[in-house]
């Protein structure tokens, strides 16, 4: 009986082990790939904007609340922002995948740290990160902003850089 | 054998995923605080005190911090005595809940606070005008800058009204004991003790859709519709659901006052059963401590709030952290609509390891203000050793830490003869400086009557307890260390000095005692209530 107990005991540790070291790892990737965000559209913006709400990691809050900024520049750029009750869903500027790598110098520069992106967004939220908006996470912070994306002068700043395409030029 | 094997093997395997879960079920503190609205139901039991009871639950208000739904139905009758029996000379007798329960239902109190809420007039017709308002009213500085973000802007800020037709609440109020007593010079007491049992309007967000589906007449329906919405709502289905209760006491020279004193303790009691009159807020700024909070959320001085912050576990599974004690310092006058620039309210930091930051949730924590310490004291009035019991109640607390309090404290002498009782108790003022939230310093005063004299038979008049005492002060100085808040450690430093002011017996039993003036030293332990 000793040894069943034992062996079990073995199996139980090691099962636990090696599911803490993934979740470990699953974590360590989903802080730092760009591609892993949240965003919801809170309402249909005033003209020319889009006010959604974003989510952002970083090792600080101000680093997140960054991190949060560029996501939100991103989604509108490459990902687009999903619906809701009251606001249709907004396709990217640039529906392309590839738009990314084949533009890489361009979008390095464009999201540097103090980069011309935070032209178009502004943080709306009332302070800082607040309540459940801000959250301690494995090596760092996870917080939710709302931001105002000036969505109208982005794709014109892209279309005018040769980066999205114009809608009259299929014509 | 196996089974045991088998069993235990399960189990060890199964404990983690019920950890698991049980962290999951686990409640998350958050910051959503909407206003309630409240009714008061006097509770009429057909004797002469039902007019009392009326009268004071009519007069009662319980602040800004809620809306008030005017609805129709002020009473409910329960012909029940407040006698226990025929033979008891006791008058508590309390209504069981369920019948409470089943009045209420009779009552359609639910049809009531719709009419009020929706201003539903004779002919079936409503409005938003009070939901709208309400909307507004409870607007945080986050929903305007949100609204003038939005195409909607801040029109749409009424429509979250809506929101807070659930947040109705009646509050069917029961003094079930009001007894009079008369003292010996015939000064007469009311003490009033009331049991208050609150039902909340359980009304979700698929039944206000239906309900204006079904109940919202418009001007161009038919009349066939309009009949037809008009006993929708008649037969629209019970909403009042059964959310807490409670019991107070308050006392008074009036009986009217002794009940309207219960009643304000009952709202307290409330809040600390309702999550939903629980406010709770975010931290805007420190330094000092700031959060956008005032008179309309019924904030006062010395109000005790707890901190959390937030993580996730490795599951992803959020928890609230509990980070500590604050209390409300300067009070910000914040009634009517939010602008976006609320002032805020401050307060300062009791206890928790960590200093509050921004952003972290303050969640209302009623306490009593009230600090019991218990411990033993060297020297003072006594020669020997004392068994102290001393209290302080919390008056103010300001942005800098320093607070104000006044203190009651008694003191039974170990040391005397048999036969020999000796006593002393007093009231006084301290004023305290916190050098950290961790180290209180307060220097007091306090003004003693020590008593020597036979040990008690209980009979003895004022005049003969006069003769025995004698007055004394007592200036002193005590430091408290938070150990674990609320339990603290403290000491005290004191010079008695017994005043010339002494009873005529005084002396005489003093004798054996050897009562006088000199420096006291006294330990022990706290707990704030």
């Amino acid at each position: 009986m000793k040894k069943v107990l034992f062996i079990a005991f073995t199996l139980l540790m090691t099962a636990s082990a090696v599911s803490v070291s993934a979740q470990n790892k699953d974590r360590r990737k989903s802080f730092n790939s760009w591609d892993n965000y949240e965003i919801t559209t809170e309402k249909v913006g005033v003209d020319g904007t889009k006010f959604v709400k974003v989510w952002g990691y970083g090792r600080t809050v101000d680093k997140a609340v960054m991190a949060a900024k560029e996501n939100a520049v991103h989604a509108c750029i490459f990902r687009g922002l999903p619906g809701n009750a009251s606001a249709m869903s907004t396709p990217p500027i640039c529906p392309n995948p590839d738009t990314l790598v084949s533009h890489e110098d361009y979008f390095q520069n464009f999201f540097a740290a103090g980069g011309p992106y935070l032209a178009y967004v502004n943080m709306t939220t009332d302070g800082v990160p607040s309540g459940t908006d801000c959250r301690k996470v494995k090596g760092g912070y996870k917080v939710a902003i709302y931001v105002q994306v000036m969505y109208d002068n982005l794709k014109h700043k892209l279309e005018a850089d040769g980066i999205a395409r114009k809608l009259s030029s299929g014509f | 054998m196996d089974s045991k094997i088998k069993f235990t093997v399960t189990l060890a395997l199964l404990l983690p995923v019920l950890a698991g879960a049980q962290a999951k079920v686990k409640e998350v503190v958050t910051s959503d605080y909407n206003r309630n609205s409240i009714s008061f139901i006097a509770v009429q039991r057909g004797d002469v005190y039902d007019s009392d009871v009326l009268a004071a639950v009519k007069a009662y208000n319980p602040g800004e911090k809620f809306d008030l739904n005017k609805i129709a139905t002020e009473t409910i009758q329960v012909s029940r005595s407040r006698a226990v029996s025929s033979q008891s000379p006791t008058y508590n007798y309390i209504i069981p809940t369920d019948v409470i329960s089943s009045a209420v239902r009779e009552k359609s109190l639910d049809k009531e606070i719709l009419t009020y809420i929706f201003g539903r007039d004779s002919q079936g017709f409503m409005n938003d005008k009070l939901i709208r308002y309400r909307g507004n009213y409870d607007a945080k500085d986050q929903d305007v800058i949100n609204a003038r973000a939005s195409r909607v802007g801040i029109e749409a800020l009424g429509d979250a009204g809506h929101g807070l037709v659930s947040h109705s609440y009646v509050v069917v109020v029961d003094p079930y004991s009001l007894q009079k007593k008369v003292d010996d010079k015939g000064k007469v007491t009311w003490s009033a003790s009331t049991k208050a049992y609150a039902y909340k309007l359980g009304l979700s967000a698929e039944q206000l859709n239906e309900f204006y589906d079904k109940c919202w007449i418009y001007e161009e329906d038919d009349d066939a519709t309009k009949t037809a919405k008009r006993q929708a709502f008649i037969d629209f289905p019970p909403l009042m659901e059964q959310a807490a209760v409670v019991s107070a006491s308050g006392s008074s020279s009036d009986p009217k006052k002794a009940i309207y004193n219960s009643l304000s303790d009952i709202v307290t009691h409330l809040e600390n059963q309702l999550s939903d009159w629980e406010v709770a807020v975010t931290i805007a700024a420190k330094k000092p401590l700031r959060a956008k909070i005032g008179t309309k959320e019924g904030l006062r001085n010395g109000a005790r709030y707890r901190a959390y912050s937030y993580r996730e576990d490795e599951a992803g599974n959020l928890i609230s952290v509990p980070r500590g004690y604050l209390r409300a310092t300067e009070i910000s006058d914040n009634s009517g609509m939010a602008s976006g620039e609320t002032e805020p309210s401050k307060f300062y930091q009791i206890s928790g390891m960590a200093n509050i930051e921004e952003g972290w949730t303050i969640k209302q924590s009623n306490d009593l203000k009230f600090g019991v310490m218990a411990g033993v004291k060297f020297g003072g009035i006594c020669p020997g050793a004392s068994l102290a019991i001393d209290m302080d109640l919390l008056m103010n607390v300001n942005t800098n830490g320093t607070m104000s309090y006044v203190l009651l404290g008694g003191a039974f002498d170990l040391k005397t003869a048999s036969g020999v009782s000796a006593v002393n108790f007093g009231i006084g003022y301290g004023y305290a400086f916190h050098l950290s939230r961790f180290i209180e310093l307060m220097p007091y005063i306090s003004l003693i009557n020590d008593y020597v004299g036979p040990v008690s038979s209980g009979t003895s008049s004022t005049a003969s307890f006069m003769s025995k005492s004698a007055l004394a002060l007592e200036p002193g100085f005590r430091a408290s260390v938070n150990v674990a808040y609320p339990l603290q450690l403290f000491g005290k430093v004191c010079f008695d000095w017994l005043t010339p002011l002494r009873g005529n017996t005084y002396e005489l039993w003093n004798n054996s005692a050897n009562h006088g003036s000199r420096l006291g030293f006294q330990a022990g332990v706290k707990w704030t209530f």
